[in-house]
């Protein structure tokens, strides 16, 4: 038994002592915890931890095996995403005990604070007390007891699991419904309270899913897209995409999905023209060695960074949206190119890790696919607060594609329209996120880059917090980005454009002289190495390309990613249809397109006369609208248009 | 063609011809920059989905005199360049052309074209080369003389191809319809050149001379016993087959080669009688096997044997019989050509037993006369490919007969190009722009068929032998119309403009290309980088107005709190000036002229989701009515309306008055100056809201359809209460152009209470759009039917006027705030005051 004494040392060194004494088998008790957060996060070996005390926030959390003893009352989001193992603790919990528990059992002997169990996917959550409102929100799977009184809304949006509760139902939260218990069910609560000698004499009441929103009512009808240039722009205003609109929801009752990005003209990096004249641009053929193109990011804060060989990496996109073969081939070409790949929501498959060198894990409110262990084999870890193409939105993955083998790797029902929480459970504001933050540099050792996905739309006041919050980097999305599924009025609607994004996210930091405490990658609608050496002038570290590789790799645009039958074999879980992707061909297909767009940034920067694309500079840069003028501050050049400047060879 | 570095910079369109590759919208599919004649395939495909036969038979023979042949036996290189290819398949390209060949090609001919020049051209040689180029000669006006040897038109495809596989009277039906298109197109059977006709005698007859004389003899297998009478050359069998012989052959027949002539000579073998074996043998594997998979499948369905890396080496007695000797192969170094060379295998020597060996090895063109005149290299004509031009100035030459053995399709390809030199020269041009060949499209719309994801290629029936061999019935049949729309189905569309302004038909194809780009393929990535340095056109141009599309919301991230718009509740309920409750900020106008039973409907949905009617006529005695009065007269207005209100004039807002209490008194306002003095007289006056009106129209039917907006009534109207500090004491509604929930939610953030919506309700219950100011009613929907679509349309702006409230953090709809809204555009910003996005 190892004895840590919180009052003699920091928690970062005694966390660290509690994952050695693991290693070696040895049980830890800790004294005056005096309520500090994070304690025993990132523990995976199966020993005893005793907590003499109280605990803070996350206490237990992002473990898997570890019994944990707590004598007093926890902080929120005690056991917080664990896996296997156990908790005990004597006095209360705060909000959030058991957040998204993937198999763990947590025991409270007092009374538990409101969300309990949140997206909560298997495991047991057992309150000797008395439950606040929103017990079992949105949870997934597994069990919740309560031997005292629920709280109002109780199993409010849970997609599956069970919740027992021994004294009064305050109320029922949406979608939940009672059923009767059954006989099994008592056998089984019975040994569990045996087991940790909890005793009650009431009977238990069970709640489980209504079933009444897991899918949409009425199916949508298919339609191909219509040509975007018939409704962008200056064309007719009750065009044919309009009535078209306006027909299927006066058949479904409901806003419209599809898949890709917003259909029509936005201001773009495109109405942007390099202001020097750049003769013989690509005449050189070996380019590419004549620039310096590495770019550390992440590496701030003292984590070790992604060492890119071009300031460009993979915009997170999740297995789920896109087929494994997909995320397999993305990840082989990212290795080739030597960039980094990111897991999107969903969860890090073995052969996604195993085909990218670097591979960022996203973690979303819903927690889909999130755990301690593939948090510490992954390159960086980001927190995702939303996406370009949907921002507000959770992810959002049609009945068609949450296959058993999909479902499962995200801890969910199969067959559900799985549409992902908006907000993280543990993350309602800027302190929180700061707490958060620090949990995941906690679990994995401080060692790996902690980063931010950002939809786009007040950048000037979210890019302030993202970097006062010490994240070391943002990845910042653009309403141009694009995604599997999403409410169509959303996509077209909602967020403001890449260009715009760049622009308020560098004026914000600068403002409060934050731009070297944080790197941006840019994203959104970048879709070649000129469209990336535009935002690297304006003053992106890096940018991130999507569409464009799932386009090298054979998609076809047709914008039917939600309807899951991809027919070229990339955004779809039916086996029949993934068959006709060749992921080590289509690997070489996009990796071909990456080493194009490095030649071409290369070929831009020394056309420009520099040997570093970090010498770029927004100086490069004229306007050629006057959108694209007054968003950037450069001047408004329309004749760059027509003199063809840099068509010259 | 197109594909290869030209695919990323298309060269020049040469003169005279229709090309549309200059459209920003438009790439050649693949299968198109394929076809060496560039058929037009995925406008035909579309067009048979959509049932138009006609306007596929024109995009099939626009560029393709020979569409019925090419239907049966087109050698199809569009279908392995096919994306599909990649998936499930490649779309079957052939069998679409030929179920529409067969289905109206007999109906259609294309409009005559007199000859027009006083040039005429003589062409030896009646192949796809010669009447291809005789063809395109005479479009162009000039008449033309065709010299043939043998005593039909059609060359190869006559000659060389069993009428299994091209029944005769396909053949006849294209040539009846050159005939008919070419008046000017004079034929000369029987006319061989050095035999009947000279050299020098066309060139005085004409003013170019174009030789397609064709690759007419098979080449020898050069080995020892090849004399022997039981070896014939595969072409020249196909001849005497296709001349009406159809002989008796030995029980077992062995085809040496592996090409088109080999797969059709065997398969002839095994029809005629006493054949019963037919072995091919081919010196490589069969990876290699250069004829197209459908014929080579074909052949092994009819039990014909391949033996592969096997090489002849001589022919030599066996009895009665002959024995084709041969040593086995494997693949060796790669060749000049590109393919691994087949190496001996020591000690493989064996003997193939057979009654007949067929040579199909190559073929050669051969003329004394050319010969004589040094026009002849080796077994082909001495030709420059770049202007098919012949040592002689006033003689060219194209097709097999200069450039080797090759495809119909080809040598068709060879005909336009030596048509369009010809041209050069007779109208004196020098230099002429390279030719290329041309590629168009009729832009038809992306099929709209729900299977097309998932439909697998649609085979049509294989008949082979069929019941009496020796007759040669057709071996496949013709796509019925529900197979072919299938197939057609199928089609990616890669022609047409996608969806996505950022991922265009360009930018895919872009992306495409560099995908496809080896890194140090340095002169492709320039001629990439120059295109994608290119500027796009400004897609805000200076006469853009300001438009309710071009703002967008702010959503909440970090610094506000997002309401989960999937789960999250949001108000919509709606109180006009605390006496009207709604359930939804929507009102409906337009109908008051519609026909009756367009209105019953209406009013049932209008009860079914309690949503007002704005009108000057009540719609339904159970649907509250906000009565429209036009005009002063005071005494129209009715007692039991929700709601008054009054139009304003020119003047001063009437003064217009409630006959209850619980009556809403309302001003529409249509002009934004006279907001600044008709908002202090309507507060005065009591009224509870303004009506604005941005269509200027109010009254007129369906003012929304005339097009363009003016938001600013909106913005003056909440800058002078503004100003007044009166904002509280009067409620906004909004009329015009509002398509969905986004756009009243816009207006709602702006500053109104509740919006009006007219054309939505009219698209819905089933109206069309059948001018400026008018729609024209179905009658095929029911009360119900239309009482549903109004429900739901209602239902689903509500769903998505709170979305947009969910995302900027809000709870309610009418919590939305001017702050929550960014414009994209400078001419919007100013119509509605919102500021441009990014802009400080």
């Amino acid at each position: 038994m190892v004895t840590i004494d919180l009052a003699e040392i920091p928690i970062r060194d005694a966390n660290e002592l509690i994952r050695e004494s693991g290693a070696r088998g040895e049980d830890v008790q800790v004294l005056n915890p005096d309520a500090r957060h994070h304690i025993g996060v990132g523990l995976t070996n199966e020993i005893t931890v005793r907590v003499r005390g109280s605990a803070g926030y996350f206490c237990a959390g992002l473990t898997d095996g570890a019994r944990f003893e707590i004598d007093a009352n926890v902080g929120w989001g005690l056991a917080d995403n664990m896996y296997r193992g156990s908790v005990v603790v004597g006095g209360n919990a705060s909000a959030i005990a058991a957040v998204a528990i993937r198999g763990a059992e947590v025991v409270i002997r007092g009374n538990m604070g409101s969300r309990a169990g949140q997206v909560m996917k298997a495991g047991t959550l057992c309150c000797a007390g008395n439950a606040n409102f929103m017990a079992g929100y949105m949870m997934y799977g597994g069990r919740i007891i309560i031997l005292g009184d629920s709280g109002e809304r109780v199993g409010e949006d849970m997609a599956g699991g069970e919740i027992y509760v021994g004294g009064e139902i305050k109320s029922l939260g949406s979608d939940a419904k009672l059923v009767d218990v059954q006989t099994e069910d008592r056998d089984s609560l019975a040994a569990f309270l045996d087991k940790y000698e909890l005793k009650t004499a009431r009977d238990f009441k069970k709640i489980v899913n209504a079933g009444t929103k897991l899918r949409y009512a009425t199916e949508e009808q298919q339609m191909r897209s219509i040509p975007f240039f018939t409704f962008s722009g200056a064309s007719d205003y009750w065009n044919g995409k309009v009535q078209e609109d306006i027909y299927v929801k006066s058949q479904i009752g409901r806003y419209r999905i599809r898949g890709y990005g917003g259909a029509r003209s936005l201001p773009h990096l495109a109405d942007l023209a390099f202001k020097k004249d750049v003769p013989h641009i690509g005449s050189v053929p070996n380019v590419v060695s004549k620039v310096r193109m590495r770019t550390a990011i992440g590496g701030l804060n003292g984590a070790k960074p992604l060492d890119l060989t071009m300031p460009v990496m993979i915009a997170p996109m999740s297995y789920g949206a896109l087929s494994r073969s997909t995320k397999q081939a993305i990840g082989m070409a990212s290795t080739l190119a030597g960039i980094a790949e990111n897991t999107g929501e969903g969860g890090m498959s073995d052969a996604q890790r195993d085909a990218a060198k670097q591979l960022i894990f996203q973690c979303l409110g819903g927690r889909l696919g999130w755990n301690i262990h593939d948090m510490k084999r992954a390159d960086g870890l980001e927190i995702y607060i939303s996406q370009g193409a949907k921002p507000g939105f959770g992810g959002q993955l049609m009945a068609k594609k949450v296959t058993k083998e999909l479902a499962e790797i995200r801890g969910i029902p199969p067959g559900i329209d799985l549409r992902s929480p908006s907000r993280h459970p543990d993350i309602l504001g800027a302190d929180d996120l700061v707490i958060k933050v620090e949990e995941f540099r906690e679990a994995t050792g401080y060692q790996l880059p902690v980063s931010v996905k950002l939809g786009a739309g007040r950048v000037r006041d979210d890019i302030k917090i993202a970097a006062k919050d010490g994240f070391d980097f943002v990845e910042l999305d653009g309403m141009q980005g694009s995604t599997g599924a999403a409410s169509a009025e959303v996509l077209e609607y909602v967020g403001i454009p890449t260009l715009a994004a760049i622009m308020e996210a560098l004026d914000a930091l600068e403002e409060i002289n934050y731009r070297d405490k944080i790197q941006i990658v840019l994203m959104g609608g970048i879709r070649d190495g000129v469209d990336a050496t535009k935002a690297l002038c304006l003053g992106a570290d890096a940018i991130a390309l999507g569409s464009s590789t799932i386009i090298a790799g054979g998609c076809i645009a047709c914008m039917q990613c939600h309807v899951g039958q991809c027919v070229t074999g990339i955004a779809t879980q039916d086996p029949e249809h993934e068959k006709r992707y060749e992921p080590s061909m289509e690997a070489q297909n996009i990796h071909r397109y990456l080493e194009g767009v490095r030649w071409q940034i290369a070929a831009i920067t020394y056309a420009l006369g520099y040997d570093n694309v970090h010498d770029l500079r927004r100086d490069d840069l004229v306007a050629v609208t006057p959108e694209a003028a007054a968003i950037t501050g450069l001047p408004y050049e329309p004749s760059y248009r027509q003199s063809g400047h840099e068509l010259e060879k | 063609m197109v594909y290869d570095i030209n695919r990323i910079k298309v060269p020049e369109a040469p003169p005279d011809y229709e090309d549309h590759t200059s459209d920003a919208h438009f790439v050649p599919a693949p299968c198109q920059a394929a076809c060496p004649v560039g058929t037009d395939a995925a406008s035909y495909i579309a067009y048979i989905w959509e049932g138009q036969f006609k306007e596929a038979f024109q995009a099939i023979t626009a560029t393709n005199p020979f569409s019925s042949i090419c239907g049966r036996v087109c050698d199809a290189p569009c279908e392995p360049a096919c994306r599909r290819a990649d998936s499930d398949g490649p779309i079957m390209i052939r069998n679409l052309k030929r179920f529409v060949m067969d289905t109206v090609g007999h109906q259609y001919d294309p409009p005559p074209i007199e000859p027009s020049k006083k040039e005429t051209v003589g062409i030896v040689g009646a192949g796809p080369a010669g009447l291809t180029a005789a063809h395109d000669l005479c479009v162009a006006g000039y008449e033309v003389h065709v010299y043939e040897m043998s005593d039909r038109l059609g060359g190869t495809m006559v000659w060389g191809i069993p009428a299994f596989r091209l029944p005769p009277g396909i053949i006849q039906e294209d040539l009846d319809r050159l005939m008919k298109r070419c008046p000017g197109l004079k034929v000369h059977l029987n006319a061989a050149l050095g035999r009947d006709v000279s050299l020098d005698e066309l060139k005085k007859r004409h003013d170019a001379v174009l030789l397609t004389i064709g690759a007419w003899w098979g080449k020898a297998m050069e080995i020892p016993g090849e004399d022997d009478p039981r070896v014939v050359d595969g072409v020249g069998f196909l001849r005497r087959i296709n001349g009406g012989e159809k002989p008796e052959l030995p029980e077992t027949v062995t085809v040496v080669g592996g090409g088109d002539v080999a797969m059709d000579a065997c398969r002839v073998a095994k029809r005629l009688p006493g054949c019963r074996h037919v072995k091919v043998i081919y010196r490589r594997g069969p990876d290699e096997i250069p004829a197209r998979r459908i014929e080579l499948e074909g052949a092994i369905k009819e039990g014909i044997e391949f033996i592969y890396n096997t090489l002849q080496t001589a022919i030599v007695p066996s009895g009665d019989s002959i024995a084709l000797r041969c040593v086995k192969t494997t693949a060796g170094d790669q060749g000049s050509d590109g393919r691994r060379q087949p190496v001996i295998v020591p000690d493989t020597e064996h003997d193939i037993e057979c009654g007949m060996v067929i040579a199909a090895v190559g073929q050669k063109a051969g003329n004394s006369e050319l010969d004589k005149l040094g026009l002849m290299a080796k077994d082909r004509v001495r030709a420059n490919f770049d202007g098919m031009s012949t040592s002689d100035p006033k003689v060219f030459a194209a097709g097999d007969g200069a450039f080797g053995g090759s495809t119909i399709v080809i040598a068709m390809h060879h005909g336009q190009k030596a048509a369009y030199y010809v041209k050069a020269f007779l109208q004196g041009r020098k230099n002429p722009l390279p030719y290329r060949t041309p590629y168009r499209t009729q832009r038809v719309p992306v099929a709209q068929d729900m299977m097309w994801e998932r439909l697998p290629p649609q085979e049509p029936e294989f008949f082979g032998l069929g019941k009496k061999p020796v007759e040669f019935p057709e071996i496949e049949a013709t796509y019925d119309w529900e197979t072919a729309k299938n197939e057609a189905a199928r089609c990616y569309r890669c022609d047409a403009e996608t969806g996505s302004a950022d991922y265009s038909v360009q930018h895919r194809e872009d992306i495409f290309s560099m995908a496809r780009t080896e890194p140090e393929d340095h002169l492709k990535h320039q001629a990439m980088l120059e295109k994608r340095m290119a500027l796009r056109e400004n897609p805000f141009p200076e006469n853009r107005p300001g438009n309710l599309d071009d703002l967008v919301f702010l959503p909440a991230n970090l610094s506000r709190l997002v309401i989960d718009p999937y789960r999250e509740a949001c108000r919509t309920s709606t109180e006009l000036a605390g006496k009207m409750k709604l359930e939804w900020p929507f009102l409906v106008t337009g109908f008051d002229e519609a026909p009756e039973e367009v209105r019953e409907g209406l009013a049932l949905g209008l009860i079914q989701s309690e949503c007002g009617y704005l009108g000057t006529q009540r719609i339904a005695a159970n649907v509250p009515w906000l009565q429209l009065i036009l005009g002063h007269p005071s005494n129209e207005a009715s007692k039991d309306a929700a709601a008054l209100i009054y139009a304003m004039g020119d003047g001063a807002p009437p003064a217009g008055k409630r006959l209850n209490d619980a009556q809403l008194l309302g001003l529409a306002v249509s002009s934004p100056t006279a907001l600044e003095t008709a908002i202090p007289q309507a507060l005065d006056n009591g009224y509870d809201l303004l009506l604005l009106d941005a269509t200027g129209k109010l009254g007129s039917p369906w003012p929304e359809l005339a097009g363009a907006l003016d938001l600013s009534v909106l913005r003056e109207a909440i800058r002078v209460l503004r100003q007044l500090g009166r904002e509280e004491e009067i409620d906004l509604v909004y009329f015009g152009g509002l398509r969905s929930g986004t756009d009243a939610a816009k207006v709602i953030a702006l500053g109104c209470t509740a919006v009006v919506y007219g054309v939505p309700i009219g698209l819905a219950v089933g109206g069309t759009i059948a001018g400026a100011k008018e729609f024209a009613f179905s009658s095929d929907y029911s009360d119900e039917d239309r009482a549903s679509a109004v429900v739901n349309f209602l239902k689903s702006a509500a769903g998505e006027a709170s979305m947009m409230a969910r995302c900027t953090g809000k709870t309610a709809v009418h919590n939305l705030e001017p702050e929550d809204l960014r414009a994209i555009t400078l001419a919007t910003a100013k119509a509605s005051g919102i500021p441009l996005a990014g802009v400080r």
